[in-house]
């Protein structure tokens, strides 16, 4: 009972998985096999097989490439932090585009109307949640699959988006609107924001350390301790010096964090987080302990409306126009869900979380920047991303825990 | 038919925490429930047997409130009280441990035994409770304390996933869980049914504690050695009614088997 003897290879993988840095290894390992592949090995292939070539030009990992990087893909990963939520729950959203789409338009049309860009942006807010929560209900209470309801959304949010923008694009010059993507915080206080940061999260993590001691519970070991602290700090100073090393770190991505992060901490340290864990786990283990699944369905389909309206809000503010193809007609809905999934979120509930989403948006966006850069065709975009997504899925479904084959 | 035989217990028998008397239940054309009598005292097992179809689970939801009795009494310490929901059985502190145990294998030990009471620490009043941050340390030191007290020495750690435990662990978190709640009476649907024996041996030892901490248990199976072994008393059900009650020690698997199967009346013609 104490030892586990078996280690195979996917049960390891199953471990592996559980530990909270665990899940973010898979999608980090993505990430960086697409970086090493565009980054190193195309441009010392191209440079090696064409003498005329006078050096080797690293376009992939130049901060200015990484830097745009992180700005396309922002909308993705705002919206797959949204599709993460539902996908937690055991539900899918497939009107999360369609949703950005409309409260894009509508937001477009307001500062049109003279309406000031921060008021227009709360109204869209508002609509987002609204449009998102109807579906909830939907599902909740009349119970339509969430599939069938967000498939109706996104046909009926398509549509609406058409009839609010019959040319089918619209400029947006309102200032404050744009001043979202346009804003870029100073290099210095950059890296004194990613310094606090890392000390924050290094004094949280030594205060319940010294906590769980003094309640006699086990300890993390230090090396698990520093470890996570190191990680984290490794990843925010190299957004940030790459960042700065182009331009500075736009507000754009700190929103986005700040949006990220409240979401990560309702879903990982409330009661509401972990009774959306605990449906998507196991909804009548929820159902008997006196949870109201019905209404957290309502509330999370809610929280996917509010971050689509704000990911249009970011896509207005950084195309400065809404389109159609943009949102609605184009593939934001597919990368975005391709994004939580590839992230390591399980299509089958109860498993993920929306760091990884912002990290899977990452691996979408820097496989079309990529492949964009290396001169692909379109067609080949759609196939590698097809291969990626297929191959995030077939990792869920290996580090599934075996009880739960059956489901 | 039946109701006389209960004297085969009579008075020696410890006075009873839950009481129901005469309770009657039908799905439609199909009378599940005969003027079923049941009790069970604290710091007692009550075995609860019959074949399939003899009304076990039936009374069992009954007393937990998950179906509303079509007629009879339930009595708390000979008090008269009502069920007729989940939540008024759990105010009485009568728990149920279904046999699919409803554990969320994606969380871990501390979260399932917390799970819908989940503690959130103080100083955030202007926040609504279920956005309050929880309180994962007291979360794991109540859930220490619950897994000390059923005495399950196999579990590793409170912050282990289910998904990860074996089927006599899970079964000891479930009855963990139903024990935290402020209960007096247990009731385990089929605990051992999927288990193998050092398993089983795991939660027999778990309905052992519960008894010595003066809970009443009810324990439904078909296994007559862990029956044997467990319980205090045996009442038997057939047909949706009461058949007798047995004093385990006064009893033989024989004779409980040949009660469940042919009825008392039957049994004792074929013993003669």
């Amino acid at each position: 009972m104490q030892l586990d003897t078996s280690f195979s290879p996917i049960d390891r993988l199953r471990r592996m998985r559980e530990t909270r840095l665990g899940s973010f290894v898979p999608v980090l390992l993505a990430l960086a096999s697409i970086w090493v592949y565009f980054g190193l090995a195309l441009p010392l292939w191209d440079f090696w097989s064409d003498p005329d070539a006078g050096s080797i030009r690293f376009i992939f990992l130049s901060p200015r490439n990484i830097y745009n990087l992180f700005m396309q893909s922002a909308v993705i990963a705002t919206l797959a932090v949204g599709i993460t939520v539902v996908l937690l729950l055991g539900e899918i959203d497939l009107s999360a585009a369609a949703t950005a789409g409309v409260c894009a338009a509508l937001l477009g049309v307001l500062v049109l109307a003279g309406i000031p860009g921060w008021a227009a942006c709360l109204i869209v807010m508002a609509v987002g949640v609204i449009m998102g929560a109807a579906q909830g209900l939907l599902i909740a209470y009349v119970g339509i699959p969430s599939f069938v309801v967000t498939l109706a959304g996104l046909l009926g949010y398509q549509g609406l988006m058409q009839k609010i923008l019959p040319t089918g694009n619209l400029n947006i010059g309102d200032p404050f609107v744009r001043a979202i993507a346009r804003i870029l915080i100073p290099d210095l206080w950059g890296l004194v924001m990613a310094g606090l940061l890392v000390l924050a999260i290094a004094a949280l993590a030594l205060r319940r350390q010294a906590e769980r001691k003094a309640r006699g519970l086990e300890l993390d070991t230090n090396a698990t301790l520093w470890g996570q602290v190191a990680f984290f700090a490794i990843i925010v100073f190299a957004a940030v010096l790459t960042m700065n090393a182009y331009r500075s770190v736009p507000l754009l991505i700190i929103l986005l964090t700040g949006v990220t992060a409240i979401v990560g901490w309702v879903s990982t340290s409330t009661p509401f987080g972990r009774s959306i864990f605990a449906v998507g786990g196991n909804a009548e283990s929820a159902r008997r302990v006196g949870m109201n699944v019905r209404r957290i369905r309502v509330v999370a389909f809610g929280i996917v409306g509010l971050l689509a309206a704000i990911g249009g809000i970011f896509g207005a503010s950084r195309y400065g126009s809404v389109s159609y193809t943009a949102f609605a007609g184009g593939s934001l809905l597919l990368e975005s869900i391709g994004a939580a999934v590839i992230g390591g979120t399980s299509l089958f509930g109860g498993r993920g979380s929306v760091w990884n989403a912002i990290l899977g948006a990452l691996v979408i966006g820097s496989l079309g920047n990529g492949l964009d850069l290396s001169g692909a065709s379109a067609a080949d975009k759609l196939m590698f991303s097809g291969a990626i997504l297929l191959l995030a899925v077939a990792i869920d479904a290996l580090s599934r825990p075996a009880g739960n084959g059956a489901r | 038919m039946s109701l006389e035989n209960n004297q085969q217990v009579g008075p020696s028998a410890p006075p009873p925490h839950l009481r129901v008397a005469g309770i009657e239940k039908r799905f439609g054309g199909v009378h599940a429930l005969k003027g079923v009598d049941f009790e069970v005292a604290r710091g007692e097992v009550m075995a609860l047997v019959g074949d399939n179809g003899a009304g076990k689970s039936t009374l069992m939801k009954v007393l937990a409130g998950a179906l509303v009795s079509d007629g009879g009494a339930f009595f708390i310490d000979e008090e008269p009280v009502v069920i007729s929901n989940p939540h008024d059985a759990g105010a009485l502190g009568i728990q149920i441990v279904y046999q699919d145990l409803a554990l969320c294998e994606n969380l871990d030990v501390a979260a399932n035994l917390s799970l819908g009471a989940e503690p959130v620490k103080s100083g955030w009043p202007f926040l609504p409770r279920f956005l309050r941050p929880l309180d994962d340390l007291e979360m794991e030191v109540r859930a220490k304390a619950a897994i000390d007290r059923l005495q399950v020495r196999t579990l590793r750690s409170v912050r282990a996933k289910v998904g990860g435990l074996s089927g006599g662990q899970r079964q000891a978190i479930a009855i963990a869980r139903a024990v935290g709640a402020e209960c007096s009476v247990v009731m385990l649907d089929e605990p051992t049914a999927a288990l193998g024996v050092a398993q089983t041996r795991q939660v027999l030892d778990v309905v052992k504690r519960l008894r010595d901490t003066g809970h009443a248990v009810v324990y439904i199976s078909h296994n007559m050695r862990d029956i044997f072994e467990v319980s205090d008393r045996i009442c038997v059900l057939r047909h949706g009614a009461n058949v007798a009650t047995w004093k385990t020690s006064e009893t033989t698997a024989d004779e409980i088997v040949v009660a469940m199967t042919a009825g008392l009346d039957s049994g004792t013609n074929n013993a003669a």
